[in-house]
Formats: C-alpha cells, sequence, structure tokens
C-alpha cells in the first residue's frame, strides 16, 4: 500500500538528520500558525502564489534560492569541521553520512541555491530593463517556479524521511546504480533534479521569447542593456543543456527501475557514457549562472562609475562567444577518463580559448572604471571583490585545462578550491551585489549599507582564508570528498581553512542583520525617488516598488542606455516629458495553476521514489485533469482602466517633478 | 501615439504584415497556397522515403557507401519538411527561426557527434590487451 | 538618393541583405519588409507570434533530448552482450508502414492548418480526426512491434543495445501518444469554442509539434532501422 516507505525511514538512529528534521519542522510549523493566526493566507494566496506577475515570481525565486544557500552552507560547515576534526580521528560524520551530506551540498548549492537566484534576478529585471510589462508567458513562469520549489521540497524531506544520494552531486553509475546504491538516496537526487529541470526550462524558455520577440518601441538587440544579452545567452544555454540532463537521468532513472543497461557495468551498458553526458550538460550549466552575473556586474560597473559601459560591442560578442563556446568544452572535467591524447588536445585548446571572452570582458569593466567618479557603495565592493577573486579562479581553470596539469590535480582539493573560487567570485558576490542594487526597487526601501560592507569584507576575508588553503592541500595530494584525514601534515591548512568558515558564518550573520534591521528601519531608508543609484537603465524610470502593470505606457527607445538619455533631458530642460496618452491596458490574470501542478509534481516524486504505484499514477492524472481545466478557462486577461492607469503614473510623475525642483535648487541645472 | 496600440496582450484583428512570423505561420496566405504546399511536401517526402526503403533492399550501390547514402536521403528529407510542412524560408520575416534551428542543429551536432567521437576513442583506449593485438596483427 | 531618402549603396545592400536569391516570400502587397525583423525597433510582436516562436525553442530542446538518445544509441550499438543485433529483430514492411501513416499525418495536419485558416470548422475538425487515427495506427503498430519482440525474449534488460533502441524508439511513441492526448483536447476546444484567438495559437503549437515528431522519425527510422538492418 505504502511501497518501501515504513516508519523505518525516519533516521531514529541518527541523531544530527534526526534533531535537524525536527528543529525544521517546528520552524515550519511555527510559521504555518503564525500566519493562519494573522490572518494572512488570503493575501499570500491571492498576492504571491497564484500570482503570475515576474516581479512576484522573481522575489519568490530569490527568497528559494537563500534559504537553499543557508541549507548549503550548513552542510558545508559540516564537511569542513568534520575534516578538521577527523585527521587520524574518526571525526563526528560516520562515513555513509557525510558522504550524503557532500552531495547534498553540491546538488542544493548548484541547482537550488545559485540556479533558483539567477533565475530569480532575470525574471525581475529582464522585462523591466525591456521596457515591457511581463515576460513572454506569465502563467508559465509561475508554473515554472513552483516546480523548482516543489524540487526543493523534495530534497529537504529526504533528511527526515529516508536518505540522501551519497554519489557526489553527480551520481556516476555504477555507484548510482541499484546494485551499488539500492536505498532511496538516488531516487531523491533523481525526481529532485528531473522536476527542478523542467521548471528551469520553462524560465529558459520563457526569457529567450521574451528578449528576442518582446522589446519596447526603439529598442534593437544592441539598445538593450548588457544583462539581457546575458540573460538571452544563459537562457539559450539552458535551452540547449538542460534537456541533455533530462535524458541523462530519465536514463538512469530506466537503468534503476526497469533494469535497462544504459549505464550498468554487465550486459552492454557504459557507465563512461554517463560521465560524457551529464558534462555536456554540466559545463553549460556553469555558464548559465556565471553568465547572468557577468551582466549584474556589466550593469553595476558603469552605474557607480557614472560613465556608459566601455565597449558594448565587444561585450556582446564575447557573450556570445562564450555561450557558443561553452558547448565545445565539457570532456575537460574528465580528461583522466582515458580518451586519449587527440581527444583531450582539442578540448584542452577549446577550454583555454573560452577565457578569452571572459577576459575581454574583465578589460571592459576595468576599462569602465578608469576615468570615471567610483562610489564606493555595497553593489560595487561585491563588484571589486568579484575582480580579484574571478581572476584568480579563472587563472587556475586555465591551468586545469592543460590536460597534462590536470591529470595531476583532477579530483584534487586543487580542483575543490577552483571551482568555489569561481563560482563563489563569480556567482554568489554578484547575487549579493544584484541583491543589494535592485532590492530597492523590488520593495522600496533600501538596504543597510554599514552592514552590507561588514557583509562583504567577512564574505570577501572569509572566502579567501577558507579556499586558498585548499589550492595547497591539492597540490600536496590530498583528494576530494575525504572523510578522515590520514596525513597529519595536512593538518595546519584544514585548520586554517575551518577558520574561515568562521568567518563566513559572521557574514551570513551580518547579511541576515542587514535584512532584518533594514526591514525594521525601513521608514528611513525610503526609496522614493525610485532611483537611488542614478541609474542609466530602464527599470530606475519606475517608481519603487513598480506598480504591477511595470509602465503606464510602454517607453520609446532612443539610444543606448535608455533611462539615462531620459534623465538627461529631463534636468537639462527642467520638465519631465509631456504627459501622455493614457489607454488601458491588458494584464494576465493570475492563475493558482503553477501551485496546483507542483504540488502534484511533489506527490507524484514522492511516489515514485517509494514505489507507491497508486499514488503516482493517481497525481500524474490530477496534474493533467489541472491542466485540461485550465486549458479551458475563457479569460485570460483583465483590463486595467485608463484612470487606474493615469492615477499610478501621475503620483510617480509627481514624485519625479519634486526631485527635479529639488535638484535645480541644488543648482543641477545646467 | 500610434505606439500606444500595439500593446502584445492586445488582439488586434488585423496582424500587422510587415512583423516577422512565427515558424510554420503565413496568416494572410490563402488556404490553396498551404495545400500546395503540403502536396509538395509529400510527393518529395514520398519519393525519398521509397528511395530510402529500395536501397536498403536492392543495394545498387557500392556496399559501404548505403549508410551514407541513407544519411543524405534523411537529411534532405528532414529539409522538406521543415521548408514545406514547417514553411522554415530564408526571408527576413523568418530569421529569428532561422537562427534559433541553426543553434540547434550545432547543439544536436555537437552532442551526437561529439559523443561518438569521445567514446569510440575511450572504447579504443579502455580495450583488454588480448583484443589490441589482434587489431594490431 | 532613394526615396527613402538613403543613398542607393545602402538600399542596396539592405535588398541584398533581405533575400539574395529570393528563395523567402515575397513582402503581401508589395511593401517593403520592415527592417524591424531582427533588429525590432517596432516593438513587441504579436501574441500569435511570441506563442509560435515560444514553442518552437521549446521544440529545440525536445530535440536536443533526443539527439542524447540517439547519441547513446549509436555509441552501444554494437553491445549486443551475446543477444540479438539490430539486423535480427527489424521488420522493414512493418517499419514502412508505420513511416507511410505518420507522413500521411503530417500532410493531413497541414491540411488541417489550412482549414483553420480559411477559419472552416468541419474541415478542421476532418483533418485532425484523421492526424489522430494515423498516429493512432503508427501508436498501435509500433507497440505490436514491442509486445512481439518481448514475446519472443528481446526486452530492454538484454542489452545495452536493446536498451538504447526501445529507449529512443519508446521515446518517440510516448511523444506520439502525447501529441495524440493534446489533439484530442483540441478537437473538443475547437467543438466547444471555435476559433478563438488562443485556440488558433495552440493549434499553430500543435502543428509544429506534430511535424517536428515525423522528422525525429526520419531520423529513427534511417539510423536504427535502414542502417540497423545493413549489418
Amino acid at each position: 500500500m505504502f511501497g518501501k516507505l515504513s516508519l523505518s525511514a525516519i533516521p531514529w538512529s541518527q541523531p544530527i538528520p534526526l534533531i535537524t528534521s525536527f528543529i525544521i519542522i517546528l520552524i515550519l510549523l511555527g510559521v504555518l500558525v503564525l500566519v493562519t493566526v494573522k490572518g494572512w493566507w488570503p493575501y499570500l494566496w491571492r498576492e504571491w502564489i497564484t500570482s503570475v506577475d515576474h516581479k512576484r515570481i522573481g522575489v519568490m525565486y530569490c527568497l528559494l534560492g537563500v534559504v537553499m544557500l543557508i541549507r548549503g552552507f550548513a552542510d558545508a560547515i559540516m564537511m569542513r569541521s568534520q575534516q578538521a576534526l577527523a585527521i587520524d580521528a574518526p571525526g563526528y560524520l560516520p562515513p555513509e553520512h557525510y558522504n550524503q551530506v557532500f552531495s547534498a551540498h553540491g546538488t542544493i548549492m548548484i541547482l537550488f541555491g545559485a540556479m533558483p537566484l539567477v533565475l530569480g534576478l532575470m525574471n525581475f529585471v529582464v522585462p523591466l530593463q525591456l521596457g515591457v510589462r511581463d515576460v513572454a508567458f506569465p502563467t508559465f513562469n509561475s508554473v515554472g517556479f513552483w516546480l523548482t520549489a516543489s524540487a526543493a521540497l523534495l530534497v529537504n524531506v529526504s533528511l527526515f524521511v529516508g536518505e540522501f544520494a551519497r554519489t557526489g552531486w553527480l551520481p556516476y553509475p555504477p555507484l548510482s546504480e541499484t546494485t551499488y546504491s539500492p536505498g532511496v538516496g538516488v531516487d531523491y537526487y533523481l525526481w529532485a533534479v528531473q522536476i527542478s529541470g523542467i521548471g528551469t526550462l520553462i524560465t529558459g524558455i520563457n526569457i529567450v521569447t521574451t528578449v528576442l520577440k518582446m522589446r519596447c518601441h526603439g529598442m534593437s538587440y544592441l539598445r538593450m542593456p548588457i544583462f539581457c544579452w546575458t540573460a538571452l545567452a544563459s537562457c539559450l544555454l539552458i535551452v540547449a543543456a538542460f534537456p541533455i540532463l533530462t535524458a541523462t537521468l530519465a536514463m538512469l532513472t530506466l537503468d534503476r527501475y526497469l533494469g535497462w543497461h544504459y549505464f550498468t557495468n554487465t550486459a552492454g551498458g557504459n557507465p563512461m557514457m554517463f560521465v560524457n553526458l551529464v558534462w555536456a550538460w554540466g559545463h553549460p550549466e556553469v555558464y548559465i549562472l556565471v553568465l547572468p552575473a557577468f551582466g549584474v556586474f556589466s550593469e553595476i560597473f558603469p552605474t557607480f562609475s557614472g560613465k556608459p559601459l566601455f565597449g558594448y560591442r565587444s561585450m556582446v560578442v564575447a557573450t556570445l562567444f562564450i555561450c557558443i563556446v561553452s558547448m565545445m568544452v565539457w570532456l575537460h572535467h574528465f580528461f583522466t577518463m582515458g580518451a586519449g591524447a587527440a581527444v583531450n588536445t582539442f578540448f584542452g585548446i577549446s577550454s583555454s580559448i573560452i577565457a578569452v571572452g571572459t577576459g575581454v570582458k574583465i578589460y571592459n569593466w576595468i576599462f569602465t572604471m578608469y576615468g570615471g567618479r567610483v562610489r564606493f557603495e555595497v553593489p560595487m565592493l561585491w563588484s571589486m571583490g568579484f575582480i580579484f577573486t574571478f581572476i584568480i579562479g579563472g587563472l587556475t581553470g586555465v591551468l586545469l585545462a592543460v590536460p597534462p596539469a590536470d591529470f595531476l590535480t583532477h579530483n584534487s582539493m586543487f580542483l575543490v578550491a577552483h571551482f568555489h573560487n569561481v563560482i563563489i567570485g563569480a556567482v554568489v558576490f554578484a547575487i549579493f551585489a544584484a541583491l543589494e542594487y535592485w532590492f530597492p526597487k523590488a520593495f522600496g526601501f533600501r538596504l543597510d549599507g554599514r552592514w552590507g560592507t561588514a557583509a562583504f569584507w567577512f564574505a570577501f576575508v572569509g572566502f579567501w582564508v577558507t579556499f586558498a588553503p585548499l589550492y595547497m592541500l591539492g597540490l600536496g595530494g590530498m583528494t576530494r570528498r575525504l572523510q578522515h584525514i590520514n596525513f597529519p601534515e595536512w593538518a595546519p591548512w584544514l585548520y586554517v581553512s575551518a577558520a574561515g568558515v568562521v568567518i563566513l558564518i559572521l557574514g551570513v550573520i551580518s547579511q541576515v542583520l542587514e535584512l532584518v534591521l533594514s526591514i525594521r528601519n525601513r521608514d528611513r531608508l525610503r526609496d522614493i525617488t525610485g532611483d537611488p543609484w542614478d541609474g542609466r537603465s530602464l527599470e530606475w524610470s519606475t517608481p519603487s516598488p513598480p506598480p504591477f502593470f511595470n509602465f503606464a505606457v510602454m517607453p520609446n527607445v532612443e539610444g543606448e542606455e535608455a533611462y539615462w538619455g531620459i534623465k538627461l533631458r529631463a534636468i537639462e530642460t527642467q520638465q519631465l516629458s509631456p504627459e501622455p496618452n493614457y489607454q488601458p491596458i491588458e494584464m494576465p490574470l493570475d492563475s493558482p495553476v503553477g501551485f496546483y501542478t507542483a504540488f502534484f509534481s511533489f506527490v507524484f516524486g514522492f511516489a515514485m521514489i517509494w514505489y507507491i504505484w497508486w499514488l503516482a499514477i493517481a497525481a500524474l492524472v490530477a496534474a493533467f485533469a489541472g491542466f485540461v481545466v485550465f486549458a479551458w478557462r475563457d479569460e485570460h486577461e483583465f483590463e486595467v482602466s485608463a484612470d487606474e492607469v493615469a492615477r499610478a503614473d501621475r503620483a510617480r510623475r509627481e514624485a519625479r517633478t519634486a526631485i527635479l525642483a529639488r535638484l535645480s535648487q541644488q543648482g543641477a541645472a545646467p | 501615439m500610434t505606439h500606444l496600440d500595439s500593446d502584445p496582450d492586445r488582439f488586434t484583428a488585423t496582424l500587422d504584415d510587415r512583423e516577422d512570423h512565427a515558424p510554420g505561420d503565413e496568416p494572410r496566405e490563402a488556404a490553396g497556397h498551404w495545400v500546395r504546399n503540403a502536396n509538395t511536401g509529400l510527393a518529395f517526402s514520398i519519393v525519398l522515403t521509397a528511395a530510402a526503403f529500395a536501397l536498403t533492399i536492392w543495394p545498387v550501390v557500392y556496399g559501404p557507401a548505403i549508410p551514407v547514402a541513407l544519411v543524405v536521403l534523411a537529411i534532405g528529407q528532414m529539409g522538406v519538411h521543415l521548408v514545406f510542412f514547417l514553411h522554415i524560408t530564408t526571408g527576413p520575416d523568418n530569421t529569428n527561426n532561422v537562427l534559433a534551428l541553426a543553434f540547434g542543429i550545432l547543439v544536436v551536432f555537437l552532442i551526437v557527434v561529439g559523443s561518438i567521437w569521445i567514446m569510440d576513442h575511450l572504447s579504443y583506449n579502455m580495450m583488454p590487451m588480448d583484443q589490441t593485438m589482434q587489431m594490431q596483427r | 538618393m532613394t526615396d527613402t531618402g538613403l543613398p542607393a549603396s545602402v538600399a542596396a545592400l539592405r535588398r541584398i541583405r533581405e533575400d539574395p536569391h529570393r528563395l523567402g516570400h515575397r513582402p503581401h502587397d508589395g511593401r517593403e519588409p520592415v527592417q524591424g525583423i531582427g533588429m525590432g525597433t517596432t516593438g513587441p510582436a504579436h501574441k500569435r507570434i511570441i506563442v509560435g516562436y515560444g514553442f518552437w525553442i521549446f521544440l529545440l530542446s525536445d530535440i536536443v533530448m533526443f539527439s542524447c538518445f540517439f547519441a547513446a544509441f549509436a555509441v552501444q550499438r554494437n553491445a549486443t552482450a551475446g543477444g540479438p543485433t539490430m539486423a535480427e529483430i527489424v521488420d522493414l514492411p512493418r517499419v514502412a508502414i508505420e513511416t507511410t501513416a505518420l507522413l500521411l499525418s503530417s500532410y493531413t495536419c497541414m491540411l488541417s492548418f489550412a482549414a483553420t485558416n480559411a477559419r472552416n470548422v468541419l474541415w478542421t475538425q476532418v483533418f485532425l480526426f484523421l492526424t489522430g487515427l494515423l498516429g493512432l495506427v503508427f501508436v498501435l503498430l509500433e507497440a505490436w512491434e514491442f509486445y512481439d519482440l518481448a514475446s519472443r525474449g528481446i526486452t530492454p534488460q538484454r542489452s545495452g543495445m536493446l536498451t538504447a533502441f526501445f529507449g529512443l524508439v519508446g521515446l518517440h511513441g510516448v511523444h506520439v501518444t502525447a501529441g495524440g492526448l493534446w489533439l484530442a483536447t483540441m478537437m473538443a476546444q475547437v467543438l466547444v469554442k471555435g476559433f478563438r484567438r488562443h485556440i488558433i495559437h495552440r493549434l499553430i503549437c500543435f502543428n509544429l509539434f506534430w511535424h517536428a515528431l515525423d522528422i525525429v522519425w526520419i531520423g529513427i527510422f534511417t539510423v536504427v532501422y535502414l542502417i540497423g538492418s545493413l549489418a
């Protein structure tokens, strides 16, 4: 009746997951009770859960990502502390548990931490920068988010019902086949990643279509902000690469559930094919993460240097170059698997060439700063930290791209240090910079800059203290994923690294404090102008937060840096452009189909993991029925009256006129 | 200002035919145009399919060239489908569609050819010693 | 200078860049095609185009997924583990009928779309029904093939090559089945709601999907069945 599920699935004999689960369940219940008591459910349902507004969905993605980053960080703390304590000693995590920790750490950080944050940023910012009202497929967007959220829930459920995979974040066969992983751990991984992969693909399709087919008047390709170019490139990669992941995990699922022989050790299966295919996804995946990060910096450097971005066209070319070449380098993740000199040489050269694109970008950012008036606000601090950190990380990457060098450092701590260097240096730093930069736009008040600065310095110093020793350990011969350490000479480095984690913890605490205290002081930090950073792109022309329809009238763009021209003209002429002729607008209707589909996806995934076949079929049927019901609706849009549009826009124009008046008093007029 | 009228969610009965087209779509064409396309496409496809099957059953071509010939016929027929059924053209109204298709073809090529190249090299290098010796004889 | 006020060389370049060999369609009503295509200064596209293009992008992602299964088949083509080879399991007459059925269904699908453009409900439904019928013939033949093989002990659990074979062909069959379900839903929607704007958008998407399935089948019957039967 319940398949493989029984009460023994709960980890009664393992105190750490048991107690952690207990605490998390208590917190969740507490939140649910609070929401119920305060009567927030109608508001949450109406304004957030069923919302198809790209801004709301973007915020929810970012919230999911931040929460999962913290969970992944908890796993990291456990790993560093275990290695520091397990030098000629058992440590406190038995191997079968430690293996789950590092597998969960990688999976959560990449797929449920960084990806949702990047997708959320793209979702929130791209339509605003393009001057349109929403993405191409708003309801589909909601479906994509909720699928990712339900997959994240599935991964976390593995903590207290069953176990997680012990294979590492990429479940290589034959270890991940049923012969050697008979438990439910790999199944949790497979279904969670499959479901979230579908969600990600949905966002990819959405943003490609939005960027290519929905830009406001006058915004040709070469007038788009670079963030939109990198969003386009990243989402093209999503569309190209995520199907590979879907296919590969499906093959592994078929092997495990039906006894097929894609990747088995016997009967003609080929385990190496898994490695090949999964890295054909895996490499574009890291570029999916890093391209929007580069886009964020391409917005921040000009804004905080007071200068246009240097070399716009070369940035575009570099972005597209990276996009295409990233699909031609994947073998560098398995140079040592034995493809031989010819194959290794080709991929080694292509991996070195791809660095050229990034090099162009870094020079452009530096030249953007040169000659500008640089303001060291928090987003700019993260950007400068990125330049320093990422250059070094990228250099170690080019070192690894040389096959003979890689033969010595493959799967050592050198590799671990490299990929954390680039991911943290680029993606994590960009995320924090972007959150600080666009937070006022999303919520109407700024974050407290002092705690933000503290968070940056803790993160920057903490990162280097944690990961620099790992480079040394890698060159000293330490491999990755060790549960116990047999070489006491590695101890000093491991202790330094553990100390670095303490600094990072302080950084996380600073971030949380920044958020909490800013919310408490939000009236003092209110963003009245809608343009707190003296921005250059269209999102800064809207109020903070923007009305749900973004723009009362769609802008007409006449050059690069659309908003900068509008702003300068207003300051010169000391007046806003004439009041437009307000028309009624059609906006998409909210819909519960996203939440509904995701709920049944979660049930389906859980049922498949535990072999509860009747429940899986029921969930599929319910999901399909939901789709049909949704497809049958007659009304897709509702009309916003011209009056309502006019009211919102007149308020905005009043605020902006007041700012102009204040500026002219201060002598800003030419 | 006229640009307010082309708010994308608004249903306009007249699709501005100066815009570009979704793949496979050309809303201003008469039904006869579609039927002619369909008939031509079907005719070509039948010929190419029959040729492929015939080549397998009656090998009139040099043996090792047959797989190549079959692949060429397949690519030809895929092209026929793309042009006649999916209406992919080289006109400016189809540029985005063609570029997306080209990107897709590139990715498919990289995956299929890349995987075959890599896995064949791997299997050669993983071959047991006695088989390698046999290959060298 | 031309009447657009541009130097003749620029106008000439633009004509060439647009369509040097006149392979594409001439602009309707003889007007100049707007240079906004791809350089898009004319604002957001119409919803019909957005929906069609988005689905086109999804289709490309689906083709990429198929290519992974193709790659797996190509890699495991000889991994028969002492079991049957492709040449021993191919039934060419059945494949020929399947191919004909799917090709004809693509044809009837196009005709249904022609009828949709002419806003003729009857013929749309007739051709959609024929499309579904031919698709059903295809799926049933394929299911019969799998059943035949399984009853001879030729299952995907036997060898890597058979796994890859059943996986690739089965994935295509699953897509055709899902397409059939979608087709039934579309027929019901056309029946109940007629040719509303979003119904037509969905029919555009269905067309793209069905034709793409036939394109994938061309790859499958050539590489898996025809080339497989040669060895």
